[in-house]
């Protein structure tokens, strides 16, 4: 108990003592881990983008407008026929035109300017083997049939969207790994200076007989501190990030597919308890390091 | 208690502190270690509360034969031996009272035992007076006499002094020697080097004088030279 209130004690009084430096520390520690916690949302944010996309449909036929009937006819056969179409679903320009609203609910100039006439109807089409090699396979036969103004799939909004999130989330990777390095740098010069600060007590200290962990245990816990505060610094970030630009993914019109560009409820949390774990573990290694090193204990 | 047998240490670049050492302190002893600057007084002290090891040739303390002391232990091992210096080695943001409470707190007694011991010990080297001054406010024996209460906090059975009347004049000397001998008195071992020879040839104590790392010299009753 005396122990726990000496350890207490100690470790404040040093990180007062050092208050610049520690602060340079424990934002050092903040920054780094809020970019790690960014580039995991970001990943984990694509992922559900494209999984989504997966699952469901999405090549899908584009007919002319003023496609023949029999255009039409041909197709279809071809789909209700084929081993390697699943289902497909026909959405014919009434329902293009509610959809076409609905997308630009905002912008009525663009909507009195089409009618359901111009609007192409379409056949969404859920292949039985998604593999993107298949799909585009397939779509280059339907491209080819006559009627159809254009295919579309899914496999190309998927690449593009999975490079985005990739180089994104890789780039905040890579910086929040060197910045990790700096804070891990920064707690250890930190942690440093203390020692020095005390070097005559801790001379006094092995020379009455105090155990070395004893000596060692009030800088490691001021370490731990630095990183699990820079880290507490950091969750709010976090959550910035998923309300802020997450959420601006998902309301904007320009790509579609970044509406499921979102985290599951929870992720924020677990990645909080993820930014604590390795902020503690970060202070914890640097402090030890700088124990280790100029403590002589 | 203490015993040295072949004792030899060199530090880096060839300087032979001690060489093939023996000697032997029984318990309750007090004990001068005389010669000049560079003799090997120092190394010997610290050879005994294992802030060096020999490079060869055994020392015991205590019974406890130090060569096979693990580090872990070493801490330990230092609980029973007080240590005073010449420069008091005090600490200035502290006042007497936490000074000597502090050599306490680090070994993990509790704040009534803390409580309990210091006055009884201030009172002891006489700074009752003085426990809330800070060490500044205080005269060089008064900072020698809180360097001593402090490395007899915890009733060592040795007190290892290296040269403590060294920065003081004679007539506050005499009162640090008195307070040795209490201690002494009180059973604990106290091992002194020094080169006070008034304080020596007034004592007649033990005297064991070292030249140039060698033992010259082990008298029971001695005198300075």
């Amino acid at each position: 108990m005396y122990r726990l209130w000496y350890y207490f004690r100690e470790t404040f009084s040093s990180i007062w003592r050092n208050l610049s430096l520690t602060m340079a520390a424990i934002f050092t520690v903040a920054i780094s881990l809020a970019l790690v916690g960014a580039s995991l949302l970001v990943r984990e944010g694509a992922e559900r983008a494209t999984a989504q996309f997966q699952e469901g449909v999405e090549f899908i036929v584009f007919m002319n407008a003023d496609a023949a009937e029999d255009q039409d006819l041909a197709i279809r056969e071809v789909l209700d026929n084929s081993p390697v179409i699943a289902s497909y679903n026909y959405i014919d320009q009434e329902d293009a035109y509610e959809e076409f609203r609905n997308l630009f609910a905002d912008k009525p100039d663009l909507i009195n300017s089409v009618s359901p006439s111009v609007m192409p109807p379409s056949y969404r089409i859920v292949p039985s083997d998604p593999s993107a090699a298949n799909v585009s396979e397939l779509a280059d036969q339907f491209a080819s049939q006559p009627g159809v103004k254009e295919v579309a799939t899914a496999t190309e909004a998927i690449r593009q969207i999975d490079d985005f999130s990739t180089r994104v989330s890789q780039a905040l990777l890579v910086a929040a790994v060197v910045l990790v390095a700096v804070s891990a740098l920064l707690i250890l010069n930190t942690v440093f200076t203390a020692i020095g600060a005390r070097r005559q007590e801790i001379e006094v200290m092995k020379l009455v007989g105090a155990t070395n962990w004893f000596i060692r245990i009030p800088f490691m816990l001021e370490g731990t501190i630095h990183g699990l505060l820079g880290a507490a610094l950091a969750i709010p970030a976090l959550f910035i990030v998923d309300k802020q630009v997450l959420a601006f993914f998902q309301e904007s019109d320009a790509v579609p597919l970044f509406r499921g560009f979102a985290v599951p409820e929870g992720f924020v949390w677990d990645t909080s308890i993820w930014l604590l774990l390795i902020g503690g573990t970060v202070g914890m290694l640097g402090s030890a390091v700088a124990v280790t090193r100029y403590l002589d204990v | 208690m203490i015993r040295l047998e072949n004792v030899t240490k060199v530090y880096k670049g060839d300087v032979t502190a001690l060489r093939e050492v023996t000697a032997e302190i029984q318990r309750g002893e007090f004990v001068f270690l005389v010669g000049q600057s560079g003799s090997g007084k120092s190394t010997f002290l610290r050879l005994l509360n294992r802030e060096e090891v020999p490079d060869s040739g055994k020392i015991w303390v205590s019974g406890k034969d130090l060569s096979k002391l693990r580090s872990w232990s070493v801490p330990h091992f230092r609980r029973s031996m007080g240590c005073v210096f010449q420069d008091y080695k005090l600490l200035h943001k502290k006042t007497v009272f936490e000074n000597v409470a502090f050599a306490l707190e680090v070994i993990g007694q509790s704040r009534p035992v803390i409580r309990k011991n210091v006055p009884a010990i201030l009172d002891l080297v006489g700074l009752t007076q003085k426990a809330e001054r800070f060490p500044n406010q205080l005269s060089g024996g008064e900072q020698q006499r809180v360097s001593i209460a402090r490395a007899f906090a915890n009733r060592p059975e040795i007190m290892l002094a290296d040269e403590p009347t060294g920065n003081l004049d004679p007539s506050t000397s005499v009162g640090i020697m008195k307070l040795l001998d209490l201690i002494n008195r009180r059973g604990t071992t106290v091992i002194m080097a020094t080169h006070d020879r008034s304080i020596v040839d007034s004592m007649q104590r033990r005297v064991i004088e070292l030249d140039r790392g060698v033992v010259v010299r082990d008298e029971s009753r001695g005198i300075y030279d």
